[in-house]
């Protein structure tokens, strides 16, 4: 026969156990009760028994017989038990068939069998008694019968169970009823699970109040669930947009192939088409090698590779490589990095985030404007910015621009692929720096390297400036290369 | 006539390597698998080798690995779909030579393959001259003729590697690969500039140009005929 599924959960194990736990110390209370009870009645049947035995012995012999028949007259509830027995045994007067074998004389209040004699019949009982030899070497036998404890007992008992059974029943109930209801929740939790298993997104845990566990546990789980589903939604969106960028190369090189085969009728126009369908290729190409690129990064564990990278030169060789491109469009490019500043990290991958970084100021920065590359010391960082004199971003798309995949509809109509940025972060993220941008106007971006044990190596030269560690700004920008 | 030996497993690129590099005149020998193209190697002595780096039966960098055992200095040119630059970096560190990632312009492979063929000799030569043109590396300094040429550290790096492969054609990539040391590509056109830039330097408005611009393709420094 299979148990209710309760039987077996965990709650109401537990239940159980607290419920024996329960059972037998309520068990030991009262027998502790009933234990004093019945030694205080007895004591008390005692002091009386010796009290009545000093009072008999004291009276002449006839007086004695009357004061036992009168004692034994008077007693409706049958628990006075009195004799003498003459010194070979014999019974003069009580309701005792013999002087109990067992019983000591001249000892104080015992336990004795007797056989009980008044009211017609022969009846065993164990009483509290006490006896005394008196002169006449009579022997006086005073009992009090203490059935008054075994009621009590009985009492105690009816007691016990009135109280007990009905707590521990209550117990159980408690303990299924509780496992009961957590096994409810867990089968609702569970049929909601499956439902996010099967897709459904917006699916949430069931709670109620905060301060119950399942309902923390619940908004818990709910909380991760509304991150997951931004995700999913943005990966979502990625793949959209993915597949945008990819078509519409792909959609024009494609045209242009169909519209030459058909139209195209010299070498010229041919090779002209080849070329349109080729630069489509190519730009779908671009993108791909760029999501790949992106991906390599985030995915990299490249910690281990990890060198000391001197910025300073690192921001020269950026700058030599972007300067031509800066006159071109009669942008003035400088770098302020005269100290040298260390940081540990993968080369390459810090000029690629620089480089995108300065490629995107040039591009984003009109004719005559200026872009700086500065290296500098924060509080306990060192600080890589970049800055331009263009539109800068701006306040809304400063925490959008971040996210992964977003593009600014400004970088859409602009060449290049539009995740620049994103490749920048994922660098940044990867050395465990910091990607700081400001909001316009004029473009400003920091690459925040927090000092680590090891991470900073400041050469003597720098410490020797006696500059605070605030941000130190150094005069007289120097055109790189030309020193 | 210079040997190549392709190996590559899929049929369809393989001929059109092999057809464009037979019209640039080389001999081509092909292989699909890396065994056979191991033993060629091993046989017939290529000049030069294009490797994929996926094949049915040895992969190709153990090919590269089991030449490389041999003493075969053979340059290898490495095909791979995979680009990560890891990837790269193995492929180089297992003898490679060279490393292009699929899918590549015709242009580039024929340059590349060229370069490995072609590969500057290592000269004790303190000056490079190529034509008119005059670099002397230890006084870094420069002169077309009498006229000195005023050099930028940048700009003479760039004519040094290119006197070095004069009458080569040198694409983009391979600019960027070996004289800025980038492992990305960036995305304003930097070599045009830079390119530019030196043009304007060594060929003045009344010589005959020495850097000439492929189109589609890269450039190449020729010596005045």
């Amino acid at each position: 026969m299979r148990q209710p599924q309760f039987i077996r959960s965990n709650t109401f194990h537990w239940a159980l156990m607290v419920a024996g736990v329960f059972a037998v110390f309520v068990i030991v209370l009262f027998g502790f009760i009933y234990w004093q009870i019945d030694d205080y009645l007895t004591a008390r049947s005692d002091r009386v028994i010796t009290a009545e035995m000093d009072e008999i012995v004291g009276l002449s012999p006839e007086r004695r017989l009357e004061a036992i028949d009168d004692r034994l007259r008077q007693d409706p509830r049958e628990v006075h038990l009195a004799a003498i027995f003459a010194a070979d045994g014999r019974r003069i007067t009580g309701n005792l068939e013999s002087l109990p074998s067992d019983l000591r004389i001249d000892a104080p209040a015992q336990r004795a069998n007797i056989i009980r004699t008044d009211r017609g019949r022969r009846e065993h009982q164990v009483i509290r008694a006490i006896a005394r030899r008196m002169r006449n070497g009579d022997v006086l036998v005073i009992g009090r019968n203490v059935d008054e404890a075994s009621e009590i007992s009985h009492v105690v008992g009816q007691a016990l169970a009135l109280g007990l059974l009905p707590g521990f029943g209550l117990c159980l109930l408690a303990g299924a009823w509780l496992s009961v209801r957590a096994q409810k929740r867990v089968e609702e939790v569970n049929q909601r699970v499956q439902r996010i298993i099967a897709g459904d997104l917006r699916e949430r845990l069931p709670h109620r109040t905060v301060d119950e566990p399942f309902s923390k546990l619940a908004i818990i789980v709910n909380g991760m669930l509304d991150e997951m589903e931004t995700m999913i939604h943005a990966l979502a969106g990625v793949g959209n947009d993915i597949a945008h960028d990819l078509r519409t190369p792909l959609t024009r090189a494609r045209l242009s192939l169909e519209r030459g085969r058909t139209n195209a009728t010299t070498l010229e126009q041919l090779q002209t088409v080849a070329d349109k369908a080729i630069a489509g290729i190519d730009q779908s190409l671009t993108i791909i090698t760029a999501l790949l690129r992106l991906a390599e990064i985030e995915n990299s564990r490249r910690s281990v590779g990890f060198d000391s990278v001197a910025l300073h030169e690192m921001l020269r060789e950026v700058c030599d490589i972007y300067e031509p491109i800066a006159e071109n469009k009669n942008i003035a490019l400088r770098v302020i990095a005269t100290h040298r500043l260390d940081v540990r990290g993968d080369r390459d991958l810090l000029i690629e985030a620089v480089a995108n970084l300065v490629d995107n100021a040039i591009k984003f920065t009109p004719e005559g404007g200026r872009v700086g590359i500065e290296l500098l010391r924060g509080d306990k960082a060192t600080i890589l910015r970049v800055t331009d004199s263009g539109c800068g971003i701006s306040d809304q798309e400063r925490e959008v621009v971040l996210r992964r995949f977003y593009r600014s509809d400004k970088i859409r109509n602009t060449p290049g692929v539009g995740l620049g940025l994103n490749l920048v972060a994922a660098i940044v993220k990867l050395h465990g720096f910091r990607l700081a941008i400001y909001p316009g106007p004029g473009g400003r971006v920091e690459i925040i390297c927090p000092d680590h044990k090891d991470g900073i190596k400041e050469l003597a030269s720098f410490v020797k400036c006696g500059q605070p560690a605030a941000t130190v700004r150094v005069p007289s920008p120097e055109k790189c290369g030309r020193q | 006539m210079a040997k190549v030996l392709l190996i590559e497993d899929d049929s369809e690129t393989a001929e059109e390597i092999a057809a464009e590099l037979a019209d640039r005149g080389f001999e081509i020998e092909w292989s699909a698998n890396g065994v056979e193209g191991l033993d060629k190697a091993r046989s017939s002595r290529p000049d030069a080798m294009i490797v994929d780096r996926l094949l049915p039966g040895m992969d190709g960098l153990a090919v590269i690995e089991a030449l490389r055992k041999d003493q075969v200095r053979t340059p290898v040119l490495v095909l791979s779909a995979l680009g990560a630059v890891d990837d790269r970096v193995r492929g180089l560190r297992m003898g490679g030579d060279d490393y292009l990632t699929k899918p590549f312009a015709v242009v580039e492979l024929v340059a590349r393959v060229e370069a490995l063929l072609r590969r500057p000799a290592e000269s004790r030569e303190t000056t490079l001259r190529v034509g008119p043109l005059e670099l002397d590396l230890i006084a870094r300094t420069a002169k077309r003729g009498d006229r000195v040429i005023e050099l930028l550290p940048r700009e003479f790096r760039l004519l040094e590697y290119m006197m070095q492969r004069s009458d080569q054609l040198l694409t983009r990539a391979m600019l960027l690969e070996e004289v800025w040391n980038y492992k990305f590509v960036p995305a304003t056109n930097l070599v045009d500039v830079h390119m530019g830039r030196l043009r304007h330097k060594v060929d003045q408005a009344d010589e005959v140009p020495m850097i000439h611009n492929v189109r589609g393709a890269g450039f190449i420094l020729r010596a005045v005929s």
